[in-house]
C-alpha cells in the first residue's frame, strides 16, 4: 500500500473474525475507527500517548494500544477487542473474578486489563501476584488500589488451571 | 451493624459489573448521535497575557470547518458566571463564557473549533491565530499576596479573593500559661483528579421543540441543569441533563465548566449536536486542579502533651477562575481541623490567593490537608516534648464521655469513636514489636518508621451547613419509588454515581425499606427528567443523604402496600403485618408466617382493580420523598503504615498499610471497602508522585501522564481493613457516609511515616510530595548517619 | 489529541522501504513499533509528510547467534529479546533489561531498531548497545554501513542517521563477561529511569576483575560508557574497596543534566548507589548460579 494522496484509504479489517471493508484517513488511530467506523465501543480512550492503557487491544493475540496503532497497519492483522471476549450473561473467567472480587469501579479501565491478561495468563498461566503487578503496570486505574484486581487474575489464574477457588 | 436489617449490610456484587467488564457500558463516547459535530479548543500558551486579536480567517477555510467562535461570541450567546454569595471577606467575581481580554493561565481556552471531524477541527485549531501581549505571570501565594502584585482578575482588589478568621476561647492566653508552644508546618501541593474517562459533553438542541438534550457525565444532573439553563437563558424545562455511565470523576465533574456551556451554547446557536471529548492534555492542564495549601500551626501545650491552643494559618493557591466560592474548601479544612481531639481554644486565618494556574475545584477529600496538618502536630508536640506520639493521641482524643462534643467552630460530633480506632490500629500493629525492629534496621543503616492518622470525616452535609456557611443551597436529596402494575420495583434518587457502584447499594436501601430483595430493584440515575431534583453526588454524602432518602421512601411505600394488603386479607390493620423479599408475611403466635400475598398481587389490585381498594387509598403505587440530613455528618478512622526509607535513593516503599474505619451502617460492605481502599490509593498516590508542576514563567509542565504521576500497582500496597460500626443515631439506619476520609488520612500518614523513619536524621517532613529527590534534599542536609553507615 | 496528515507507505520488503526513504528524504519518517514515535505523532510533536511503515519487514525481527557476535533484526520486539532463550543465554544483560522496558504491552509492540532511532538518553536498549559496544548495521542509498552504537546516539533524539538510511540490525560482540547486572531507579514501576547502570565483566583465576564494561543511562545526554573507569578496574579483586572506588569514580566523572526537578546532584548520587548495587547484584547472582 503506498499512498500518494490524502484521500482516505480502502481498507480491509479482521476484527473479531469478521473483516470489515472501510474507507478511513491514513492519520486515523485504531481505537477512533473501532470506536467509530465499527461500534465496537468497549475499548475506550484514556490519554492517547501510550501510558494509561484503557485502549489495550489484540493485535495477532498480542496486546497494543489502540491508540498507538493506525487502523491502515493493521490489513492482514487480526485485531482482537474486549466485545470478543464473554457476554454479560457469560463472562470470561477473569471477567467473572473481576466482579467478585470487586476489581473495577468505574469500568473505565476494565477492557484494557482484560485484553491485557487475555494474553498474559496463556504465556503464564502461574503467575505470582508480584508478576501480576508488573504486568498491571500497563495499566492504570484511578478507582480501586489495583489490591482487587490482583486478587482477581489469581483467582482467575487458578480456575484456567482448573483449580476450584 | 443492626441485625434487624435483612438488605442494608448485604455483601451484593455490583449489578453495574457485568456490562462494564464486557465493554457493554455505555460512556459518553459510546452515544452514537448521527451528524453530530465536533469540537476543539484553542488555548492560551501562555500563562498570562491580554488578547490582542484573534485570526480565524484561514481557519475557517479549513475543510471540515463549519465555524470559530471567541469569548465575544459567546458572550452574546451565553451570561456570565457571576460568585458572589454573601460571605464576609469574599470578593464576588465574574467571568464569561470564554476570555475576551485576557488569558489567565496556560491551558485557557480562547477559542472554539466546530468541524465535522475531530481530526479536522484540531488541524483547524493549529491555524487559529491569536496575538497575546504577556503580562507578568503570578505563580505562587507569596507572589500573590505581595503588595505590588498583578492583578489576576484585574476587577478585584486584590489577589486576595477571600480573607476569613475566626477566635474561639482564648488561644493567646492559653499560649501565655503554656508549658511549650510547638509551631508546625505544612505545604501540600497542586494535585489534578484525572479520571481515567476526562471530560466531556454532547450537547443536542432539538429545534423543533426549543430544548437541550445534554449529555454529559457528571456528578450532579439538577443543579448543572439549573446552570445551564440560567446560563443559557432557558427555561429548566427547557433542559434535560443526561449522565451515562461515567468513567471517573473525582469532584472534577461537578461545576458547568466554560468549555460545557461552550458546547452547549453552540449546539443550541448552530441548531447541530455537537461533541466534545477533553483530551489527556486539556484535562491534565485545564480541567480543574486542587489541593495547593500552605498551614501553620502554633500549639500551646501541657508538659504531658495535653493541647491547651491552637491557631492555624491556611493559605490557599485557588488558581485563576473561581467555579465555586473561593473560601468553599478551605473553610471546611479550618472548621473541622481539631477533628478528634479534645480542643475548645482555636484560632484560625484563611487566605485564598487567585495565582496564574487553572482554577482551583473540590477533589475526592476537599479537605484532604486537614489530618495531615492535625495529625502532623500531634506528631510535632510528641516529638518536641520527647513524648510517645501514640500517648499524646490517647490523653487529647475524644472518647465516649465527651460525647456528644461540640467542636470549638460549632461544629457537633457525636456517634464517632477515634480512640477507639486508635486502639484498633495500635493494637494491630503490634507497635512494641515494630518498634524493636525499627531500633535494629538502624543499626544496620536502614530507616524504618511508622506513621498514624487519626481522621475524622465530614460526610454529608445537610441545608443547615450550607446555610451556616452562606452558600445558597440545599443539602437535601430526593427519590422516588414506584411498583409498577407487575410488581417490578423502579427508584430514582437525584445522585449520579461516576465508578463508586451505586447500583446495588441503594437498592439495598430501597429494598430494605420496602421488603423486598435488592435484586428485584433498579435503580434509575443521572435523567434529569426522570430523576427527582436532588443535590447529587459530592463528598460522602451517597450513602446517607441517597441511601437515606431511598430507604425512607421504601418506608412509605410499604407502609401503603402493607395497607392494601391487609384489606385484601379481610384484616383490620396492616399492624400484623410486614413484607419479606416480596412476600407478604403475617404474625401469628409470635411466628411470621407467609399469607401467600405477594407484592405482584398488591401492585395488581393497585393499578388494575383500584375500585377494590380501601375507602381513602389513590390507585397506583407511586412514592416519593425527599429528606434533609442534619447539618453534618461525620465518620472516623486511624490509619497506620509502615515504611522503610531508603537512604541512598530517598525511595519509600510501604511495608504495611491498615486502617480502622467507623461509617456506621454499612450499606453494602463490598463496595464500601472498594471505596476505602481506591481513597487510600488515591491519598498515597497523591503524596508520594503526583504532583501538577508549572515553572517560574507559568508553563504547565505536567500535561502527560508520563509526567503526571499516577500509582501503578507496584507503588501500592495491600491494605488492610478492620472496621467499627457506630450508627449515626440522626439518620435512616444509620448510615454515615465515607469514601473521602482515606485520602485524608494516606496523606497524614504516610508523611507522619516518613518523618518517623527519618527522625534519627534530624528530619521532619513539612512539604509534599514525598519524591525522592525531595527525601535525598532533607537527607543531604541533615545530620549525618547516628549509626554505623552500610553498604547500600 | 489527533495527529496531523500524513502520506503513509506499507513497504513489502526492505529495498520498498529504502527506495520510499530516499524518495520522500528528510519528509519520510519510519513508523516501527510506534510506542515512542506514536505519541509524539497523536501530540504533533512529529509530523512527517509521509510515514513508511516497517512492521512487513519481517525479516528484520530476527535473532542470529553466531561464535563472534550476536545480530538482533531492527525489528524485534522488547519482549522477544526478553524472553527468548537464546538471547537469554547470549546476552542475559540485554535480556533483563529489555523486560523493564515500560509495559508488558508496550514490549509486545516496541522495537529494538526504534529504540535506538529515538534515542532516549534514559532508554534501556541505546544504554546496553553502548556498554556492550555494539554497532549498528545501517542500510542505505550508497549500501550498507556499519557505526559504534556510542558513535550513532550524538545528543537528546538526535543520531547519526541520514535521510533514505535505515537501522537493519545491531550487532552485538561476543563474548562478553559473565558478570553483569542492570540496575535501575525509576518514579513508579516501568517509567524511563532517573538513572540507569548497566555492567557485564568476568572475573579470571584468582576472581579478579577482567573485561570490565560500565554503562550508565539517563545522567548526559546520550548513555554513557566509561572505558578508562573500566581500564582503571582491570586486574582488581571484586571486593567492597573496589566496588566504592568504582562507584566513587562514576560519580566524580559524570556530568549530570540539572534540572529544577531533578537536581544533578541527586543523578549523581544514584549513579553512584546504582554501581554499588549492580556491581553487588552481579556478584550475587554468581555466587547463586
Amino acid at each position: 500500500m503506498n499512498a500518494s494522496t490524502h484521500e482516505p484509504l480502502t481498507l480491509s479489517l479482521s476484527v473479531n473474525g469478521e473483516t470489515h471493508d472501510l474507507q478511513v484517513p491514513a492519520r486515523k488511530l485504531l481505537s477512533d475507527v473501532l470506536r467509530e467506523d465499527l461500534g465496537l465501543t468497549g475499548t475506550h480512550v484514556g490519554c492517547e500517548h501510550g501510558v494509561c492503557g484503557a485502549c489495550t487491544v489484540l493485535i495477532d493475540g498480542r496486546p497494543a494500544r489502540a491508540c498507538l496503532t493506525f487502523a491502515a497497519q493493521m490489513e492482514g492483522h487480526e485485531v482482537t477487542t474486549i466485545e470478543a471476549v464473554g457476554r454479560p450473561d457469560a463472562l470470561s473467567a477473569l471477567q467473572q473474578a473481576l466482579h467478585e472480587e470487586h476489581g473495577l469501579q468505574c469500568g473505565f479501565c476494565t477492557a484494557g486489563i482484560v485484553m491485557t491478561f487475555e494474553h498474559y495468563l496463556r504465556e503464564n498461566p502461574t503467575p505470582t501476584a508480584s508478576e501480576v503487578r508488573d504486568v498491571l503496570s500497563g495499566n492504570l486505574c484511578r478507582c480501586t488500589g489495583y489490591q482487587n484486581i490482583v486478587a482477581a487474575v489469581l483467582k482467575a489464574a487458578a480456575r484456567m488451571r482448573g483449580e476450584s477457588v | 451493624m443492626s441485625s434487624a436489617f435483612t438488605e442494608i449490610g448485604r455483601a451484593l456484587p455490583r449489578k453495574e459489573d457485568r456490562r462494564l467488564v464486557t465493554g457493554r457500558g455505555r460512556y459518553l463516547d459510546d452515544l452514537a448521535v448521527p451528524g453530530a459535530l465536533h469540537v476543539s479548543f484553542v488555548r492560551s500558551p501562555h500563562a498570562h497575557a491580554r488578547i490582542l486579536g484573534i485570526d480565524s480567517a484561514e481557519a475557517s477555510e479549513m475543510p471540515g470547518v463549519v465555524g470559530i467562535f471567541t469569548g465575544r461570541d459567546l458572550d452574546q450567546l451565553t451570561t456570565r458566571l457571576r460568585i458572589a454569595p454573601p460571605i464576609e471577606g469574599l470578593q464576588p467575581t465574574e467571568l464569561t463564557t470564554l476570555p475576551i481580554e485576557k488569558v489567565r493561565f496556560h491551558g485557557d481556552p480562547v477559542a472554539c473549533v466546530v468541524a465535522t471531524d475531530r481530526y479536522l477541527a484540531e488541524d483547524a485549531a493549529e491555524c487559529v491565530t491569536v496575538e497575546y501581549d504577556q503580562l507578568p505571570a503570578v505563580t505562587s501565594i507569596a507572589q500573590a499576596l505581595a503588595p505590588d502584585a498583578v492583578l489576576v482578575d484585574e476587577t478585584l482588589s486584590s489577589n486576595m479573593v477571600s480573607h476569613q478568621s475566626l477566635c474561639v476561647g482564648d488561644p493567646a492566653a492559653r499560649r501565655a500559661e503554656a508549658h511549650r508552644v510547638i509551631e508546625a508546618r505544612f505545604a501540600l501541593h497542586r494535585h489534578t483528579h484525572v479520571p481515567l474517562e476526562t471530560r466531556g459533553c454532547l450537547a443536542d438542541w432539538d429545534d423543533g421543540r426549543a430544548h437541550l438534550n445534554m449529555h454529559i457525565g457528571n456528578q450532579v444532573p439538577h443543579p448543572l441543569r439549573s446552570q445551564l439553563a440560567k446560563r443559557l437563558g432557558l427555561s429548566e424545562s427547557q433542559v434535560t441533563v443526561i449522565s451515562p455511565d461515567v468513567g471517573g470523576a473525582f469532584g472534577q465533574k461537578i461545576a458547568l465548566y466554560r468549555e460545557e456551556l461552550t458546547v452547549a451554547a453552540l449546539s443550541r446557536h448552530l441548531r447541530r449536536p455537537l461533541r466534545w471529548r477533553e483530551d489527556r492534555m486539556e484535562n491534565l492542564m485545564a480541567a480543574a486542579h486542587a489541593r495547593e495549601y500552605e498551614c501553620r500551626t502554633r500549639t500551646s501545650v501541657s508538659e504531658t502533651g495535653r493541647i491547651l491552643g491552637l491557631e492555624l494559618e491556611l493559605d490557599e493557591d485557588f488558581g485563576s477562575y473561581c467555579f465555586f466560592p473561593a473560601n468553599y474548601m478551605a473553610r471546611v479544612i479550618a472548621l473541622i481541623m481539631t477533628g478528634p481531639y479534645r480542643i475548645q481554644d482555636y484560632a484560625y486565618e484563611v487566605r485564598v490567593a487567585l495565582t496564574n494556574k487553572c482554577g482551583a475545584g473540590p477533589m475526592r477529600a476537599p479537605m484532604a490537608v486537614t489530618s495531615w496538618v492535625m495529625e502532623g502536630t500531634i506528631d510535632a508536640i510528641a516529638r518536641e516534648l520527647g513524648l510517645d506520639p501514640i500517648e499524646v493521641r490517647r490523653i487529647n482524643a475524644l472518647g465516649p464521655e465527651d460525647l456528644p462534643y461540640k467542636m470549638p467552630t460549632g461544629e457537633l460530633l457525636e456517634d464517632v469513636t477515634p480512640r477507639e480506632t486508635l486502639e484498633t490500629a495500635v493494637a494491630a500493629i503490634d507497635v512494641a514489636a515494630f518498634r524493636e525492629r525499627q531500633a535494629q534496621a538502624l543499626c544496620e543503616g536502614r530507616y524504618l518508621g511508622l506513621g498514624l492518622c487519626t481522621v475524622i470525616e465530614s460526610t454529608t452535609y445537610g441545608s443547615e451547613f450550607y446555610k451556616s456557611a452562606g452558600i445558597p443551597g440545599s443539602g437535601h436529596e430526593a427519590a422516588w419509588v414506584r411498583i409498577e402494575p407487575s410488581g417490578a420495583v423502579n427508584a430514582s434518587v437525584g445522585l449520579m454515581g461516576t465508578g463508586q457502584g451505586y447500583e446495588s447499594p441503594l437498592a439495598q436501601a430501597v429494598a430494605e425499606g420496602l421488603g423486598v430483595r435488592s435484586e428485584d430493584v433498579t435503580v434509575h440515575m443521572g435523567n434529569t427528567d426522570v430523576a427527582p431534583y436532588g443535590m447529587g453526588s459530592r463528598g460522602g454524602r451517597g450513602a446517607t443523604a441517597g441511601g437515606g432518602t431511598l430507604y425512607l421512601c421504601g418506608l412509605k411505600a410499604r407502609e401503603r402496600v402493607l395497607v392494601i394488603a391487609a384489606s385484601m386479607l379481610d384484616l383490620n390493620g396492616a399492624g400484623e403485618l410486614r413484607m419479606r423479599a416480596g412476600q407478604i408475611e403475617r404474625m401469628i403466635d409470635d411466628n411470621w408466617q407467609e399469607t401467600g400475598l405477594t407484592l405482584a398481587d398488591v401492585a395488581r389490585r393497585a393499578y388494575l382493580d383500584p375500585l377494590a381498594l380501601p375507602e381513602g387509598i389513590a390507585p397506583g403505587l407511586d412514592f416519593s420523598h425527599s429528606y434533609d440530613p442534619p447539618a453534618m455528618t461525620y465518620s472516623n478512622s486511624t490509619h497506620a503504615c509502615e515504611v522503610e526509607v531508603d537512604p541512598r535513593t530517598g525511595a519509600i516503599s510501604i511495608d504495611r498499610y491498615l486502617v480502622a474505619e467507623d461509617c456506621g451502617t454499612v450499606l453494602n460492605p463490598i463496595v464500601v471497602r472498594g471505596q476505602q481502599q481506591g481513597a487510600i490509593a488515591m491519598g498515597l498516590s497523591g503524596a508520594l508522585l503526583e504532583q501538577v508542576v508549572y515553572d517560574g514563567s507559568g508553563q504547565n509542565l505536567s500535561a502527560t501522564l508520563a509526567d503526571y504521576l499516577v500509582a501503578s500497582p507496584n507503588e501500592l500496597p495491600e491494605f488492610e481493613i478492620l472496621h467499627h460500626h457506630t450508627p449515626n443515631r440522626r439518620t435512616p439506619a444509620g448510615i454515615k457516609g465515607m469514601a473521602e476520609g482515606g485520602v485524608m488520612g494516606a496523606i497524614g500518614v504516610i508523611a507522619n511515616a516518613v518523618s518517623d523513619a527519618l527522625a534519627p536524621r534530624g528530619v521532619t517532613i513539612e512539604r509534599l510530595p514525598l519524591t525522592p529527590q525531595s527525601i535525598r534534599a532533607l537527607l543531604r542536609e541533615a545530620a549525618p548517619s547516628p549509626k554505623k553507615r552500610t553498604q547500600p | 489529541m489527533k495527529p496531523a496528515p500524513f502520506l503513509y507507505h506499507r513497504p513489502a520488503n526492505l529495498a520498498d522501504a529504502l527506495s520510499l526513504l530516499r524518495a520522500h528524504g528528510s519528509a519520510a519518517k519510519p513508523l516501527a513499533g510506534g510506542q515512542s514515535l506514536g505519541p509524539m505523532l497523536n501530540m504533533r510533536l512529529a509530523r512527517p509528510g509521509h510515514l513508511v511503515d516497517l512492521n512487513d519487514l519481517i525479516e528484520l525481527d530476527s535473532v542470529r547467534v553466531t561464535d563472534s557476535f550476536v545480530e538482533i533484526g531492527a525489528l524485534t520486539r522488547h519482549h522477544r529479546l526478553a524472553i527468548a532463550s537464546e538471547v537469554r543465554r547470549s546476552l542475559p544483560l540485554l535480556s533483563a533489561a529489555a523486560a523493564t522496558i515500560g509495559h508488558y504491552a508496550i514490549r509486545q509492540r516496541g522495537t529494538i531498531g526504534g529504540s535506538l532511532a529515538h534515542a532516549d538518553p534514559a532508554a534501556q536498549l541505546p544504554l546496553i548497545a553502548v556498554t556492550l559496544g555494539a554497532s549498528l548495521v545501517i542500510a542505505g542509498p550508497e549500501g550498507t554501513r556499519e557505526v559504534a552504537a556510542s558513535d550513532f546516539l550524538q545528543s537528546i533524539m538526535t543520531v547519526d542517521l541520514r535521510d533514505g538510511e535505515l537501522i537493519t540490525a545491531l550487532r552485538f560482540p561476543l563474548p562478553v563477561g559473565g558478570l553483569w547486572a542492570f540496575e535501575y531507579f525509576s518514579r513508579r514501576h516501568g517509567d524511563f529511569a532517573l538513572v540507569s547502570v548497566a555492567l557485564s565483566f568476568a572475573r579470571d583465576e584468582e576472581g579478579k576483575i577482567d573485561a570490565l564494561r560500565i554503562g550508565l543511562g539517563g545522567v548526559e545526554t546520550v548513555p554513557l560508557r566509561l572505558p578508562e573507569i573500566e581500564a582503571r578496574m582491570q586486574g582488581r579483586p571484586a571486593d567492597e574497596t573496589t566496588i566504592r572506588d568504582l562507584a566513587a569514580a562514576v560519580a566524580a566523572t559524570i556530568a549530570p543534566e540539572d534540572s529544577e526537578q531533578v537536581p544533578a546532584v541527586y543523578r549523581r548520587e544514584l549513579a553512584e548507589t546504582l554501581v554499588v548495587r549492580a556491581f553487588q547484584s552481579a556478584l550475587n547472582r554468581e555466587e547463586g548460579a
